[in-house]
């Protein structure tokens, strides 16, 4: 591997690793769908404005001597104070920064963590006297010494709900093949069983679990994928692992992969179960983001024999233009798919998967899109806002470590609102030049527990 | 000289004089005319699960404006007898309400409507009563102490008495700056608004504190699921009206006001009609709180049933057709399309109808009804209205 090649292969490792992806706390509710009316009263109500306040989580740049934090922003085009941050909680002893949101069925708000010290976390929120959002807390969840969660997912297996965690670091950052998947209680947030297979320890041929990140559920089934170790070194994945809910035993990998693009394993990254209570009437199959690959892959299902098909390329980003697939999110008809090169979403028509039919034009973000919110504006428009940064990165020039824009260039620090319908771009806010801080994800909103995820 | 003297002494006198009266007067202006700086409620939170709330940009919420409405709320100078309060319909130890099935004011009738509970009433309603016929908390405040078989006060009179009363002139003073209608209102009002019930087994279980039984888990799920007998899912249809369960109500204009089949069309009461004048409201009122309704029978607008069981069964067996019947009601029978026979009816069992009374009965929030916070101010020998 030349040098310039391994730069490369270091620049996409480390966008890889830091780079999370999907949750399932909205469309997992299949099973839960119940719980948003159940526990967001508001969820029909006029939210007095709050549907465009964003629920952030921002990083602090070493050199530019800002904290990391939770955060409320103004993410209204139309509105005065659009980017503006409303509320603010920093989190000083948790470094690496918070990841990923996800609100529980129940309306509690959770966040994965890059730090293998705090791994897990519950924000708590409320609201003061004049009804203002409040971050009030954020507090670390024991997780068994599982580090570097990424995704969550609530799901009821059998008749019991619980909470499903990914750590792409497993039982320590340390194993070169390690990762885990956790079930925890989802009221007490006690873990109940670490789902851990290391390939080193189950012998040739067995299913594996390694560096899982994205996971989705349907039944007694569930598929995490193999990404990247989370020293962004180590290795790298190319498979998605199919775990038996029964049981919470791994069963099968299925290796999705095809070309290689920049020459490194696929690196699966997200992966979304389209499932009957996503689409009516659908028959159930697997979607799958491939990092390296470039690639999105579906996977058939028979449910009836609970048998999964050889892996498809649906499409091909070597072809289309674009790289480092990323995220799936949905509204009420349409799935979108983020490409962090060079910087798109691509959307697709909800009725027509697993196939991957076009709904409209690319909304062509910033260089790094990642992850989005949907949302009305004051007057009514619908937009979307995208996310455009892998890593929450500071400035070189100020010798700041985590600064790779030179290599890699999606890293924007951007959130670009877009108008839904035709992706034309109405706002931008540049958190590092605004706030002299990363922006490490936007997928929630403040408004009733409310989160966009696949 | 002397002369000149005195007529100097007699200049100071005067000019010191005028200083003096100046002086008063300037103080006594302060004293009217500066407006009150009451003190923002401290340590209020309210749980983010319920939802955005708004509280009137002109009637914060503030320390001073809670303790006037707690006394006014339970002071029995607000009728025109001083024989009730507030308090009289709605007592603390029943959420707020008054164990009957239609309230008795000063006149000594039996009122129209079943005293409705008062929790969490910042969240949603746009529409206050059972036929939503006031559109917000400071107005609905003082219609009953004006209502001639509620309290029969005349406001001026109200107003009156407390200006001659030892203690509301200070708390009013604090509060707003002046004793008015419109005060009085406000004070209520944001006493109302303080009355958050949010710990209630329920609320434990939404914040993950503690597991429902088997039997709470199993009315839960009937009480959020609409049947959908395609995949098998029973449902008791109750989130379909009752969205918003744990609040006070819907903020959308008229939302949140339905028919729920008490009577067949020629026996429909007004409802809503009174507030729209439009013919398709009548028989609507509005969807309540199940927030301690464990606690609040009778039930419905006229307090027909007398218990939780009773309402079940009108459910399950007793909708009355009529035109305005909620079609959410008349969609969900728990039973095949082809099934002989079908008429509006849950077609729950048993054990599924006790399941969702158990569910409704973690809805009571026991610190709710003894927080001394919303409880009697008055030293009960005095005025009270215990």
């Amino acid at each position: 591997m030349n040098n310039r090649l391994l730069k490369y292969w270091l620049c996409i490792c480390l966008l890889v690793g830091l780079s999370a992806c999907s949750r399932e706390a909205e469309r997992p509710a299949v099973e839960t769908e119940q719980a948003t009316a159940e526990t967001t009263p508001a969820a029909t109500q006029d939210s007095g404005g709050e549907e465009t306040q964003a629920l952030v989580l921002l990083r602090g740049l070493p050199t530019l001597g800002t904290t990391n934090s939770v955060a409320i922003v103004q993410m209204d085009p139309e509105a005065e104070d659009f980017g503006a941050i409303l509320q603010e909680f920093e989190t000083p002893d948790i470094d690496p920064p918070l990841h990923h949101i996800y609100y529980s069925p129940t309306g509690r708000a959770y966040a994965t963590a890059l730090d293998p010290k705090c791994s897990l976390v519950e924000i708590g929120l409320a609201r003061d006297a004049s009804g203002s959002p409040v971050i009030n807390g954020a507090d670390c969840i024991d997780t068994g010494g599982q580090q570097v969660g990424e995704d969550i997912m609530w799901h009821t297996v059998n008749g019991t709900d619980y909470m499903f965690v990914t750590f792409m670091g497993g039982t320590g950052v340390e194993q070169s093949d390690g990762g885990s998947v956790a079930v925890l209680d989802s009221q007490s947030n006690e873990v109940i069983k670490v789902i851990e297979a290391r390939k080193s320890k189950v012998g040739d041929g067995e299913p594996f679990v390694m560096y899982p990140h994205g996971l989705s559920a349907h039944g007694d089934r569930m598929v995490v994928t193999s990404t990247i170790h989370p020293d962004l070194a180590t290795g790298v994945g190319n498979s998605i692992t199919v775990i038996d809910l029964n049981t919470f035993t791994p069963i099968e990998n299925i290796v999705v992969e095809d070309a290689t693009p920049v020459g490194f394993p696929s690196s699966p990254v997200e992966v979304l179960f389209v499932r009957p209570s996503i689409v009516p009437g659908v028959e159930p199959a697997v979607l799958v983001n491939t990092m390296f690959g470039f690639e999105t892959w579906k996977i058939g299902y028979d449910e009836t024999n609970k048998t999964f098909a050889a892996p498809v390329k649906l499409y091909d980003g070597v072809e289309q233009g674009t790289g480092v697939p990323l995220e799936f999110y949905g509204n009420e008809s349409e799935l979108f798919v983020s490409h962090s090169l060079p910087g798109v979403v691509k959307r697709y028509a909800l009725a027509s998967l697993p196939e991957l039919v076009s709904s409209g034009p690319d909304i062509v973000a910033d260089a790094g899109a990642h992850h989005m919110i949907f949302y009305p504006t004051k007057s009514g428009r619908k937009v979307i806002a995208v996310q455009n940064n892998l890593l929450n990165l500071g400035n070189a020039a100020d010798n700041d470590p985590t600064d790779i824009d030179f290599i890699a260039k999606v890293n924007s620090h951007t959130v670009t609102v877009h108008d839904l319908a035709t992706g034309e771009k109405l706002a931008a806010v540049d958190f590092r030049a605004r706030y002299d801080k990363g922006i490490d994800n936007i997928e929630g909103l403040f408004t009733s527990g409310f989160v966009h995820h696949h | 000289m002397a002369n000149a003297g005195f007529g100097s002494i007699d200049k100071s006198i005067a000019t010191l004089s005028l200083c003096g009266l100046m002086l008063i007067a300037v103080v006594y202006w302060f004293a009217r005319y500066i407006e009150p700086k009451p003190t923002p409620l401290q340590g209020f939170t309210a749980p983010f699960v319920f939802g955005n709330f708004r509280v009137p940009t002109d009637n914060p919420l503030t320390q001073e404006a809670v303790e006037l409405g707690r006394r006014l709320f339970y002071d029995r100078q607000l009728s025109g007898d001083n024989t009730v309060s507030c308090s009289t319909c709605h007592l603390q130890h029943l959420a707020f309400t008054d164990g009957r099935a239609r309230s008795v004011g000063v006149s000594g009738k039996m009122l129209e409507f079943n005293s409705m509970s008062l929790a969490n009433l910042m969240w949603g309603p746009q529409h206050f009563f059972w036929n939503g016929r006031v559109d917000s908390l400071e107005e609905q405040a003082l219609d009953p102490i004006q209502h001639p078989d509620e309290m029969a006060q005349n406001l001026d009179d109200l107003i009156d008495e407390l200006e001659s009363d030892d203690v509301y002139p200070g708390l009013f003073k604090s509060a707003y700056g002046e004793i008015s209608a419109e005060n009085i209102a406000r004070a209520l009002a944001s006493f109302e608004r303080t009355l958050i019930s949010a710990d209630s087994k329920y609320d434990q279980y939404l914040r993950g504190e503690l597991k429902l039984s088997a039997e709470e888990e199993m009315g839960r799920k009937l009480f959020m699921a609409h049947p959908d007998v395609k995949v098998s899912l029973r449902g008791g249809n109750c989130i379909d009206c009752h969205s918003q369960f744990l609040t006070s109500g819907f903020n959308a204009q008229f939302d949140g006001f339905s028919n729920n089949g008490l009577d067949a069309e020629t026996l429909l009461d007004s409802g809503l009609q009174v507030a729209t004048g439009q013919a398709t409201d009548r028989g609507k009122f509005k969807v309540p709180t199940l927030r301690n309704i464990a606690l609040t029978a009778p039930y419905m607008h006229d307090g027909r049933f007398s218990t939780l069981e009773q309402v079940l069964d009108h459910y399950n067996e007793g909708i009355r057709a009529s035109d305005t019947l909620s079609p959410l009601i008349m969609e969900a029978d728990n039973q095949p399309q082809n099934a002989a026979n079908i008429r509006i009816s849950l077609n729950l069992n048993e054990k599924e109808k006790r399941a969702i009374i158990v569910f409704l009965h973690t809805l009571t929030d026991h610190g709710f009804i003894t927080d001394d916070e919303f409880s009697n101010p008055f030293d009960v020998d005095t005025k009270p209205d215990a």
